[in-house]
C-alpha cells in the first residue's frame, strides 16, 4: 500500500490544521487505520517517522489505532468479525448476503495533542 | 491541548476523483478504470475491445505506465484519441494525473473512456481516479490462488475478466477455484472469461460493456 502517500497527507492535514487555528507545535497525532485497506501500521509509522523531521510535527508520536473488520447482518441481526484483512460479504451465522460494513476501511485521523 | 479530527486521510485525492467523475458526466463520458497485474492482457483487452466497438462507441484511452510509449503506440494505430502517462515510479495513477490528462482528450467527442491503470494488483485499487466502473483482468497464468492473496483488488471491482482462457489445458489452474474465491470476496462482481488471442469471449464482454454505456 501507499504509508509514504498516506504519511505525507495525514501530516499536510495535521499541519494545516494547526496554522489555521495558531498552534506551534504537535505533540500526538491518533489516527484509525481499518485492518481491510490494506495499510500496514509498521510501515506506516517509518514514513511518518521520517516524513515528520523539518515540520512542526517533528517530535511528534503517531498513535495507530487499528480498526477491525467487522459487520452487520441484516437478515440475522448478527454481528461479527474477520480475522483476516478482507470484508466478508456472507454472513458466517445465517449465509445471508446482506451485509452492512461496521468497520474495517477507516483511514482517518482522530485527534491531536498540539501546543 | 486536544483538537479534535474526523479527517479521511485520502480526502484531497477523493475530492478529485468526484470532481473527475462529475466532469465525464457533464461531457457524457462512461469511464472504465482498467486494472491488473503487469503482462495480464490490459493493453490486449483494449485492442480487442476497441476492434469490436469503434464503430458503435467512440472511444478515447488514457494509458498509464511507469515509462515508456509502448502501449499510447498500440493503440494509436487503431485510430482512437489516446494520453500516455507516465508516472515516473509512482505503481498507480491517482485522480489528479486523470484530470491533467482528461484535458489533453476531447470529451465531448467521446462516449467510452478507458483508463489502462498501471500494472499492479495491489495499489490501483486503493486509489478513485473518477470512474464508473473498476474493471480488472486476472490471466490463467498468474494462478488460482490470486483472489484470496489480494482481495482488495477483488473486492474493489465490479467485473473480473479472466483472461488467457486459451491455456487452460497446459496449466494446473482452476478456473473454478478463480470464480469461486471471487464471489466469496465479492458477491456481486461480475465475470467474464476470455482469450484475447483468440477473441473467445470477447463478445459477452463487450456486449456488457454496451449495455452499461447506454
Amino acid at each position: 500500500m501507499h504509508e509514504a502517500s498516506i504519511a505525507y497527507e495525514l501530516l499536510n492535514i495535521a499541519v494545516n490544521e494547526c496554522s489555521k487555528n495558531g498552534y506551534s507545535k504537535i505533540e500526538t497525532i491518533k489516527v484509525v487505520i481499518g485492518r481491510a485497506t490494506g495499510v500496514v501500521p509498521q510501515a506506516l509509522l517509518f514514513a511518518f517517522n521520517v516524513l515528520k523531521e523539518d515540520t512542526i510535527a517533528k517530535n511528534a508520536n503517531l498513535i495507530i489505532e487499528e480498526a477491525p473488520v467487522k459487520g452487520f447482518c441484516k437478515d440475522c441481526k448478527n454481528e461479527f468479525e474477520n480475522d483476516e484483512n478482507y470484508i466478508l460479504f456472507e454472513c458466517p451465522n445465517c449465509g445471508s448476503f446482506s451485509i452492512n460494513l461496521i468497520s474495517g476501511k477507516e483511514l482517518n485521523i482522530k485527534e491531536m495533542e498540539v501546543s | 491541548m486536544k483538537v479534535m479530527l474526523t479527517t479521511k486521510i485520502l480526502d484531497a485525492n477523493e475530492r478529485i476523483a468526484e470532481e473527475n467523475k462529475k466532469m465525464f458526466k457533464e461531457s457524457g463520458v462512461y469511464v472504465v478504470n482498467l486494472m491488473s497485474s503487469p503482462g495480464a492482457g490490459k493493453t490486449s483487452l483494449l485492442e480487442k475491445t476497441i476492434e469490436a466497438i469503434k464503430d458503435k462507441v467512440r472511444v478515447g484511452v488514457i494509458e498509464g505506465d511507469i515509462t515508456g510509449t509502448n502501449d499510447a503506440e498500440r493503440i494509436d494505430r487503431l485510430g482512437v484519441p489516446v494520453i500516455q502517462i507516465n508516472t515516473e515510479g509512482a505503481c498507480h495513477l491517482d485522480a489528479n494525473m486523470i484530470a491533467n490528462a482528461a484535458k489533453e482528450l476531447p470529451l465531448k467527442d467521446l462516449d467510452l473512456l478507458f483508463i489502462e491503470n498501471v500494472g499492479n494488483l495491489v495499489c490501483p485499487a486503493e486509489f478513485k481516479v473518477g470512474e464508473d466502473v473498476k474493471v480488472m483482468i486476472l490471466s490463467l497464468t498468474e494462478g488460482d490462488d490470486k483472489p484470496l492473496k489480494y482481495p482488495l483488488m477483488f473486492q474493489e471491482s465490479s467485473v473480473l475478466i479472466i483472461n488467457k482462457i486459451d491455456l487452460k489445458d497446459y496449466l494446473d489452474v482452476s478456473i473454478d477455484k478463480i470464480k469461486k474465491d471471487a464471489q466469496f470476496l465479492n458477491p456481486k462482481i461480475k465475470i467474464f472469461e476470455v482469450s484475447c488471442k483468440t477473441g473467445q469471449g470477447i463478445d459477452e464482454w463487450t456486449n456488457w460493456l454496451l449495455t452499461s454505456i447506454s
